[in-house]
């Protein structure tokens, strides 16, 4: 199976600790990097950090990019490399969504990949004591 | 297919290392497994972390397991015997 790859790109660290945070959940998963841009980067030098990373986790079935906020400049930079069926960028990245690439079971397509992560990335946010506390629920 | 009951009984409740033992057992078998959370009709594809994590099941809290498949009876016997152990954590 040809794995979509991934990769993580946010400000500082985040993206590194985001990646090691999910390998501790479901194992290792080389085919997600991730890249922290510094405040002070330059943008150049950012963008092939990037794009070395999309190859190195590119198995030709494409690589999504998620990134930490839109807007930002992990994301301006990432939406550069935009290109139908090679590369997608879903933006606001969560635990959750890397778990959701990383555990890829079934091969598919690029866009649909990136559809299924926006949508988990959504629907993993809650208010925690809608669900912990019955008692106080209103549902 | 086979339904029965399980106990999370461990401290910490069905957290993201419970989860991931959970998801690590039922795809040992072939068949498919369902935990259920009846009081918010939650239904957690075994199989998923992710779905698995979404019942947050804390401690004390019964959930339903129902499997159906070929090999149905070792994987609910598997699937109830992990519960009963607390994964690991007792």
């Amino acid at each position: 199976m040809k794995k979509i790859g991934g990769v993580v790109v946010s400000h500082g660290q985040f993206a590194n600790e985001l990646v090691s945070a999910a390998e501790q959940v479901v194992g290792e998963i080389p085919h997600v990097a991730a890249v922290s841009i510094g405040w002070h980067d330059n943008v150049d030098v950012a963008k092939g950090e990037i794009e070395r990373a999309i190859k190195s986790v590119s198995s030709g079935n494409g690589v999504l990019l998620l990134t930490d906020m839109f807007g930002g400049t992990p994301t301006n930079i990432s939406a550069m490399f935009i290109k139908e069926g090679e590369v997608e960028v879903v933006t606001g990245v969560n635990l959750p969504m890397v778990i959701k690439l990383a555990s890829q079971n079934k091969e598919m397509a690029l866009l649909e990949m990136a559809e299924l992560v926006e949508r988990q990335g959504k629907e993993s946010i809650y208010k925690a004591a809608d669900l912990l506390d019955p008692h106080k629920s209103k549902a | 297919m086979i339904k029965g009951r399980v106990k999370v009984v461990n401290r910490l409740g069905l957290h993201a290392r419970a989860a991931a033992l959970v998801v690590k057992r039922a795809a040992e078998f072939e068949s498919s497994i369902t935990l259920i959370r009846e009081d918010k009709s939650v239904y957690a594809d075994a199989k998923s972390i992710l779905s698995v994590l979404s019942l947050a099941a804390s401690n004390g809290m019964e959930l339903v397991i129902q499997v159906e498949g070929a090999d149905e009876e070792s994987a609910f016997a598997s699937m109830t015997k992990l519960f009963d152990e607390g994964f690991g954590e007792l």
